[in-house]
């Protein structure tokens, strides 16, 4: 535990630097320099709004978004005892992104906006049963590694076809809404879903947090975790739940966004060892960072036009989780 | 800490979609300084019994009490301060150093925000030091050799600091020497005023070590008592339903005459 606030405070200056990195740069051509005279309080009108209207609501969803995902994907790996576990990888994001879908073209979220949290939500936590159900069905005396990545991709691809089903049923469809909701981005960025998401995530991940010791005990096996005091199905059940919120809030926000919550939480680990007291909050800043330089990179390689961040994290992120599958396969 | 005796009467249990009961009415009684080895042939129910004793398992007839209160009154911190178990084997995708793995056997005795304080570390630093393991604190798990990682987790139960351990076969896998230094360390911790109950296949260390033997068979009791009146050759050969021989243990020390199991060849029958 030693050295831990040291390390969090590493990681909070890594959040700022990518922060400051995310506002510096854009399509619009305006830099660092611009972002210096307007927090000094000295620049034009213009590039006032373009930095604190325009790219600070995106750079403080992007730092909420990673970081909410690399919270989610490390309880999952911890619950599941399973490094390769993420929300996007079990088909989570997927469903969540079927309940906001859901709610949309039933109209329901234009006439209450915390339907869409809500069936995004919902469609994580339906996703999640079916997922570990069809995994601990087809994998008796204990959840294979491979068989629950599986049922994942597998529920996955099913997802990706009700959305583009529904949008094309109630003829929502326009090219730009299947993409954003299959390949999430930040481009809806504005104060009002920052607000959501902080009122969603903020409970979810200090309820997570305050389980960083039960974690540690669960990945040494249920059994052992009960032998050391801890109370297993109590435990799972809110966490499963927090992170399920985590992830709902997030998709219903930006769409779904994959491999955050798998690339960073190998990396702490990888770095720091794991010890959830430590790992569970370097995750969620992890992927703040992460996930602002990935925006940041979408905006700017084709710019003026975009690409979805999600394009930009799987870039990443596939090959990183080959890797890490091969290596599991030689164990 | 005090004494407490953990008391199972009548114990049953059937495994879901098994046919026959792992464990029937099987009653045992551990107290203060005393070691029970639990023994019999694979499938016998031992590993049942210990997970009943534990409250892993919520047995289908007959009741599990800690100093007269049923264990299920007690809650999941409460129970692991007064029962610390050792089960057979553990495994994780996630390595964590010696220390930290110790370090978990104080989680019954912290609140969710409490950080382990310096009574909590002399304590990790204790049994680390106990167990023969606190030259390996700062090593991964993974790394370890089978007897130092049953010992780190013999010292995480110890931190646990429950007046009550349960170990299922402690001794599989190790060589003599670690599983003599082992059944040793049972030893003092019985002297220390633990109620110790190990699982284990070794008859004659168990002959040797334990004050009791309860030995299962097809998941009843077949036989309970001190050493020499379990260790007989009638109830042995029925029991493994194999030809053996005990000789009396020649000594030196305060062991001569313990019963030994010979067991014979098919060609000595």
């Amino acid at each position: 535990m030693t050295g831990s606030p040291r390390r969090i405070a590493l990681l909070g200056l890594a959040v700022l630097i990518a922060a400051a990195v995310s506002i510096s740069f854009g399509a619009s051509g305006l830099g660092p320099g611009d972002l210096w005279r307007t927090l000094a309080g000295d620049a034009d009108p213009s590039t006032r709004t373009i930095l604190l209207q325009l790219r600070l609501p995106r750079a403080v969803l992007a730092a909420l978004v990673g970081g909410a995902l690399g919270l989610s994907g490390c309880t999952f790996q911890a619950l599941l005892r399973n490094p390769l576990a993420e929300p996007y990888v079990l088909g989570i994001s997927g469903g969540a992104a079927v309940g906001a879908v859901g709610v949309m073209v039933t109209g329901l979220g234009a006439l209450i906006p915390w339907m869409l949290p809500l069936g995004a939500f919902l469609g994580a936590v339906a996703a999640m049963a079916l997922v570990l159900e069809v995994a601990r069905r087809a994998s008796p005396g204990g959840v294979d590694t491979r068989v629950l990545i599986l049922s994942g991709v597998i529920a996955g691809a099913f997802f990706n076809a009700v959305i583009l089903l529904l949008l094309t049923l109630a003829d929502l469809e326009s090219f730009r809404s299947a993409i954003f909701w299959l390949m999430g981005n930040l481009s809806r960025a504005d104060w009002g879903s920052i607000g959501w998401l902080v009122a969603l995530v903020t409970p979810a991940a200090v309820v997570v947090l305050s389980l960083a010791r039960a974690f540690n005990l669960l990945s040494r096996g249920e059994e052992v975790a009960y032998y050391l005091g801890a109370s297993v199905q109590r435990v799972k059940l809110t966490a499963y739940l927090a992170a399920s919120l985590m992830v709902g809030a997030a998709v219903a926000v930006v769409g779904v966004i994959g491999f955050v919550g798998l690339i960073l939480p190998h990396a702490v680990r990888l770095a720091w060892g794991n010890d959830h007291r430590l790992l569970l909050p370097a995750s969620f800043m992890a992927g703040a960072a992460f996930l602002l330089l990935a925006d940041t990179v979408a905006r700017l390689v084709v710019a003026p036009a975009e690409l979805p961040t999600g394009v930009v994290t799987a870039v990443f992120g596939v090959p990183f989780f080959v890797v890490l599958l091969m290596r599991g396969g030689r164990r | 800490m005090k004494g407490v005796v953990l008391r199972g009467r009548g114990l049953a249990f059937t495994h879901p979609r098994a046919e026959e009961a792992a464990v029937r009415g099987v009653s045992l009684e551990i107290g203060p300084g005393r070691l029970l080895a639990v023994v019999g042939p694979n499938g016998a129910g031992k590993t049942t019994l210990l997970r009943l004793l534990s409250g892993a398992l919520v047995p289908q007839a007959g009741e599990v009490s800690l100093d007269d209160r049923p264990l299920g009154e007690l809650g999941d911190r409460e129970r692991a301060r007064a029962i610390a178990v050792v089960p057979q084997s553990e495994a994780s995708p996630f390595p964590v150093t010696v220390r930290e793995m110790v370090g978990m056997g104080r989680y019954a005795r912290l609140g969710p925000w409490e950080r382990a304080g310096s009574r909590d570390r002399a304590i990790v630093d204790r049994v680390l030091e106990r167990c023969g393991v606190a030259w390996l604190a700062g090593r991964e798990i993974g790394e370890l050799s089978g007897g130092e990682g049953q010992r780190v987790r013999i010292a995480r139960a110890l931190a646990q600091e429950a007046p009550v351990l349960l170990l299922d076969e402690p001794t599989a896998g190790l060589d003599l020497r670690y599983r003599m230094e082992l059944f040793h360390l049972l030893r003092e911790l019985r002297a220390d005023g633990l109620a110790v109950l190990v699982i284990t296949h070794d008859l004659n260390l168990a002959a040797r070590f334990a004050d009791e033997l309860l030995l299962l068979q097809e998941g009843v009791t077949r036989a309970r008592g001190a050493p020499g009146e379990v260790l007989s050759r009638e109830i042995l050969e029925e029991v493994y339903e194999w030809p053996l021989r005990l000789v009396p243990h020649p000594g030196p020390g305060s062991d001569v005459g313990a019963p030994q199991t010979v067991p014979l060849r098919r060609d000595e029958r």
